[in-house]
């Protein structure tokens, strides 16, 4: 078992190489001049220079990279360009609603689709199974900022229950911190509960056609709490596997509900920093939820040993 | 208590820039003022630099206004105060401007304010702006005689001395710290110190999120009542936190819930769902409001031509653009002058173009006239800027209808100013039109105003030619009076509509909407000042 | 043949193939008939700018003026044509690569190398980066979309042929002393038919509605182009004023990816029982 962990381990370095490699090319080969950026509008052209030059935009792609990585590899990913501060720090100040909200969202949506999973798979074939397969596909065909803007409209001008946007740290009380993300991870964890109410269904009804499920249901035994011991049993495998292949939807997700809920996270950190070219910090962070989703991965490529004795031969 | 307080929020400006890392402890030391003593603003944009000298957007010089003070600013009349001075004089033959400081001068960290923080912090700003560079053109020396005086010594009579260190339009003439006075031009400040009456409160900063501002209790403001940018600054709340909210939907929703206090560019589309909201108020602070600037690239075919310039002036339709993105005929105008409207310097000079425009025969034989060769004309169209986007599409399709083909470059802003720098022909990257939008206030003054340049590959984006413009801008900079500016204005407007550098796109105002309870904002073109605004 | 008794059989059967199939077909129609039944899309007159639907414009005006009804009419061309792009160039590409893994082991590991690479990078920021990094337009963000698809592919191209090499009639026609590519042509590709069909209708409502997420940060198709996607990203504020502009191109959207995702799950249900295990 050690074995296995450390050669995936290993298996993860050429894989962030390729990253590394890949975000550097795709900022540098593509046009959109950061010194015109920061100029501003009404810069001269010979302003414009000069700022490259003291950006060191101006040498060669090949040294800028050299550079880079050097630095990157000692832990440094850079000082933005604009702010003048460097980008680990942005992303330190950045990381804590990230990470909020993408909890709060995988608690939600996992608790919510695995309810909900059991009893459509329980029902499978009935009315409440029915309702929820047509959520389920509904939920895969909203776009998330016209549910955020639902949700919003409903409960926050309408029902004035929960606050419009922003986010307010945890250190300010928990109810505060909570109410704050309650409508982002629903608009957030939508088709997350989607994807899982189905596969939580669809181990469930395996589970059903089980023969010793069967024995025991016609032997008498207490069928409910045996049936849900089994069925996400069965289940745990499959919905692991999606938390891990789900990060980058998640991820993705994040950009455009942090966007619509003002919340400041890295989400909407980077896709300022796109529009304005600002390299280090998308680098950085391109880099940053990179490893984060290789690290999940191999976390759940290692909760299989756990969760499924099998796999281990 | 006070004192306690204030020392936290100096040790974290002193520690500068580098604070951000430790910033929470110290935060979280400080407790935030009351919800009524604090206004939350959602402003027009991200501020992404510090220094209002070396960047030219307008949300940089807000952040200047709160915590830099100036010599001088104009009034609600748009006419120069003495704000930092305190009495000046100038010789009998013009060329010695002599200034002395008002007492009571202080930077946020104690220290005195010095003449000789003001010649540097003229210096730096001089290098990068239009009647900066104007000034020091005709400027023999300036000096510190003293601690409270200095001197400004010219080689000839300039009549815009005080106007240009008074103008709120970017970049502002604020007044640094030596220290950060003497950086380079071209790069940016590192200290966040100012003598302003806000306080730059770096630790509850979260740049990209929250930008804050605390009273600034040891401000001695001047004793006339504030107007425009010009007399007493008093702060009446403790707090102003901007707010970068990127969607406007949300700052809308934010803004009726009571969320945030004031929402700088609310969409006027927005504005029927506000007006019978007891609890929001609209009301226009910048006047002159803002006007669409149409440029084309006159080093290459088609508007390397005249009639391909002049052409547009025909086929513009104005009222097009500005319903497009502005909706409601109460928040705009269309204009003629090549100075705005309600402007100082607006005439009807040459303007008989304008009569006839839309005339869409006639843009059609002009351009047809300057010998267009049916290659497609590049419009840079910026898709995440409403006014600049919209007024792409309806170029294109103004173009088109007069028998000109078209090509929509579409990119986000970045790639637009990117490719509008370069000066090569369409095949190698370059472009024939961009869209923008500059202020009423700034276009009125033509030695301030970038985008009225006509030195060729040395002027702004679009790098027109023309010898005589270049003379009369001089011309205008040097008059005397008010009176023989607007006449010298008259001169550049009729040679302006002959040779066409440049179009405009109609002009229009925006409104702010904020909470009703939140009272007292000044009208002052280019800056939004949270001095004299109370909440109840 | 019976045919009439077959197709009514598989209607019972497999009703949610009938219905999503039947949806798309009528989408299709509707796009492909565009410049038939609707006026100009581009057609803009801001005078008559939010006006509510009426006899001369079905669905109203946005904005610019513009008629909403033609502008989700030719905006249903443009999202289908993404969904459709997306799902067949990274179908292509993936089945090239995976192939391509088949014949070589030293391809084979540059190539998963660079794909678990690409898979990391998360899919919207990079689609997002290449679109505002370059100059937008249909083209672009079809490759921006395809290019983190292109991974899950070829993975699944990988893993049915891991499956399908230790199957008997494939080690037979190996120990037989068959060409690797005939055995690739005549076994292997086959194999991977079924379930990239499935993979490809996911794809498809995924590039639909990543182009919808691409547009309302502004890093979408160019705005004068009409897709459902950017119809509603740039109309989402004059949803009090003009719920019109936003309302039918949204219900499109759904619709559509309705449609598709009920297709890919019927599919799945009849061509692949062992992925809809998993799924």
């Amino acid at each position: 078992m050690i074995g296995f962990i450390v050669r995936r381990l290993l298996a993860t370095v050429p894989v962030m190489v390729v990253i590394g490699l890949f975000v550097f090319l795709l900022l540098h080969l593509a046009p959109g001049d950061p010194a015109a950026i920061i100029a501003g509008d009404n810069a001269t052209p010979d302003s414009i220079l000069a700022i490259r030059h003291q950006l060191g935009l101006d040498q060669s792609i090949l040294v800028q990279f050299l550079r880079w990585s050097g630095r990157v590899l000692q832990g440094d990913l850079g000082i933005s360009i604009f702010s003048q501060t460097p980008v680990i720090t942005l992303i330190g100040q950045r990381i804590g609603p990230t990470v909020s909200l993408t909890l709060t969202t995988a608690v939600f949506s996992v608790s919510i689709a695995i309810c909900i999973g059991v009893l459509a798979g329980w029902q499978a074939g009935g009315v409440l199974d029915r309702i929820v397969m047509a959520f389920a596909a509904l939920g895969f065909s909203v776009p998330v900022f016209v549910v955020g803007y639902g949700l919003i409209y409903l409960f926050a001008i309408y029902l004035r229950w929960l606050p419009v946007q922003g986010y307010v740290s945890l250190e300010r009380g928990l109810w505060p911190w909570f109410q704050h993300l309650i409508l982002p991870s629903l608009a957030l964890g939508l088709a997350y509960v989607a994807l899982i109410a189905r596969i939580t269904r669809t181990a469930m009804l395996d589970v059903l056609s089980e023969d010793y499920i069967r024995t025991a249901t016609a032997k008498g035994v207490a069928a409910t709490p045996m049936l849900l011991h089994h069925a996400l049993r069965n289940a745990a495998v499959p919905i692991v596997t999606v938390i891990g292949l789900g990060v980058a939807l998640l991820i993705g997700g994040v950009v455009i509900t942090e966007t619509v809920f003002n919340i400041p996270g890295i989400g909407r950190l980077v896709v300022d920093a796109i529009n304005q070219r600002d390299y280090p910090i998308v680098q950085g962070i391109i880099l940053v939820f990179s490893g984060v989703y290789v690290l999940i991965n191999l976390a759940v490529d290692i909760s299989y040993l756990v969760l499924d004795p099998r796999i281990r031969s | 208590m006070e004192i306690s307080r204030r020392k936290v929020v100096q040790s974290a400006i002193a520690t500068g820039t580098l604070a951000a890392a430790g910033a929470p402890a110290i935060g979280r030391a400080q407790s935030a003022p009351p919800a009524n003593r604090t206004i939350r603003a959602v402003m027009q944009g991200d501020l992404r630099s510090f220094d209002p000298i070396w960047t030219t957007a307008n949300v940089t010089a807000y952040h200047g206004a709160m915590i830099y003070d100036m010599l001088f600013s104009i009034d609600a009349e748009f006419k120069p105060q003495p704000q930092m001075v305190d009495t000046w004089t100038v010789s009998d033959d013009k060329l010695t401007y002599t200034f002395v400081l008002r007492d009571g001068l202080a930077w946020h960290d104690g220290t005195k304010v010095t003449a000789n923080d003001c010649v540097a912090s003229i210096k730096r700003w001089s290098a990068r702006d239009g009647g900066g560079q104007a000034l020091m053109a005709r400027t023999k020396s300036i000096t510190a005689k003293d601690d409270k005086t200095f001197v400004i010594a010219l080689n000839s009579p300039f009549g815009l001395v005080i106007d240009v260190l008074a103008k709120p339009s970017t970049p502002v003439c604020f007044m640094m710290p030596l220290k950060d006075a003497e950086t380079d031009p071209n790069q940016q400040i590192t200290g966040r110190t100012g003598s302003g009456p806000f306080i730059f409160n770096v630790a509850e900063t979260k740049p990209g999120n929250r930008y804050v501002y605390d009273r600034n209790p040891h401000y001695v403001p001047r004793k006339e009542p504030a107007s425009g940018m010009a007399g007493g600054k008093v702060v009446k709340v403790d707090r102003v936190i901007y707010e970068n909210l990127a969607d406007d939907q949300t700052a809308l929703a934010a803004l009726q819930t009571g969320e945030i206090d004031f929402f700088e560019v609310i969409p006027i589309d927005f504005l029927p769902q506000v007006k019978d909201d007891p609890d929001i108020t609209v009301e226009i602070l910048n006047k002159t409001g803002n006007v669409g600037f149409l440029g084309m690239n006159n080093l290459h075919s088609p508007f390397d031509k005249l009639q391909a310039r002049q052409a547009m002036l025909y086929l513009v339709n104005q009222t097009d653009f500005l319903k497009a993105s502005f909706g409601d005929s109460k928040y705009y105008r269309t204009c003629n002058s090549y100075f705005g409207c309600g402007t100082d310097m607006e005439n009807d000079a040459n303007t008989g173009w304008f009569k006839a425009a839309p005339d869409k025969a006639m843009a059609k034989k002009l351009f047809m006239e300057s010998g267009y060769d049916g290659r497609p004309v590049v419009i840079l169209q910026p898709s995440n800027f409403a006014f600049m986007n919209n007024a792409a599409t309806i170029l294109g399709q103004e173009l088109t209808d007069i028998g000109v083909k078209v090509d929509l470059a579409t990119s986000d802003w970045g790639g637009v100013i990117t490719r509008r720098a370069v000066q090569a022909p369409v095949d190698k990257g370059g472009w024939d039109i961009f869209t923008t939008f500059s202020s009423g206030y700034t276009v009125a003054n033509p030695v301030g105003y970038i985008g009225d340049a006509t030195n060729g590959k040395n002027a702004w984006f679009g790098w027109p030619t023309d010898a005589l413009n270049e003379k009369l801008r001089d011309e205008w900079a040097t008059a005397p009076t008010l009176a023989d500016r607007k006449t010298v204005a008259r001169k550049i407007q009729e040679n302006a509509w002959n040779v066409v550098p440049h179009a405009f796109l109609g002009q229009w105002v925006a409104p702010v909407a904020h909470r009703s309870n939140v009272k007292g904002w000044l009208a002052v073109p280019e800056v939004i000042p949270f001095w004299n605004v109370s909440k109840t | 043949m019976g045919k009439p008794i077959n197709m009514r059989r598989f209607i019972r059967r497999n009703p949610t193939i009938v219905i999503g199939a039947i949806i798309l077909i009528v989408l299709l129609v509707i796009a492909v008939l565009a410049p038939v039944i609707s006026g100009d899309p581009q057609r803009l007159s801001p005078v008559e700018r939010l006006r509510p639907p009426s006899a001369q414009h079905w669905f109203g005006t946005d904005n610019l003026g513009r008629d909403v009804f033609a502008r989700t009419v030719w905006g249903g061309r443009i999202s289908l044509l993404v969904g459709f792009s997306v799902a067949a160039f990274a179908t292509v590409a993936g089945i090239g690569i995976g192939l391509l893994c088949y014949l070589s082991g030293w391809i084979e590991v540059v190539a998963m190398r660079i794909m678990d690479g690409l898979m990391a990078i998360p899919s919207i920021l990079l689609a997002i980066a290449l679109v505002s990094l370059s100059r937008a337009s249909v083209g672009t963000v079809i490759i921006a979309i395809t290019i983190p698809e292109i991974p899950r592919v070829t993975r699944l191209v990988r893993a049915v042929m891991l499956g399908v090499r230790e199957r008997p009639f494939v080690e037979a026609a190996t120990a037989g002393g068959s060409r690797p590519t005939k055995i690739m042509w005549r076994h292997i590709l086959p194999a991977t038919i079924p379930p990239l069909i499935v993979q490809a209708t996911y794809s498809a409502a995924s590039a639909i509605l990543i182009e919808a997420g691409l547009s309302f940060l502004g890093a979408g198709t160019p705005p004068s182009i009409p897709t459902w996607g950017n119809m509603i990203a740039g109309s989402r504020i004059f949803l009090s004023a003009a719920p019109w502009a936003v309302f039918f191109p949204g219900v499109s959207l759904a619709v559509a990816v309705l449609a598709v995702n009920i297709l890919g799950d019927g599919l799945r249900d009849r061509l692949d029982p062992r992925l809809s295990r998993r799924m």
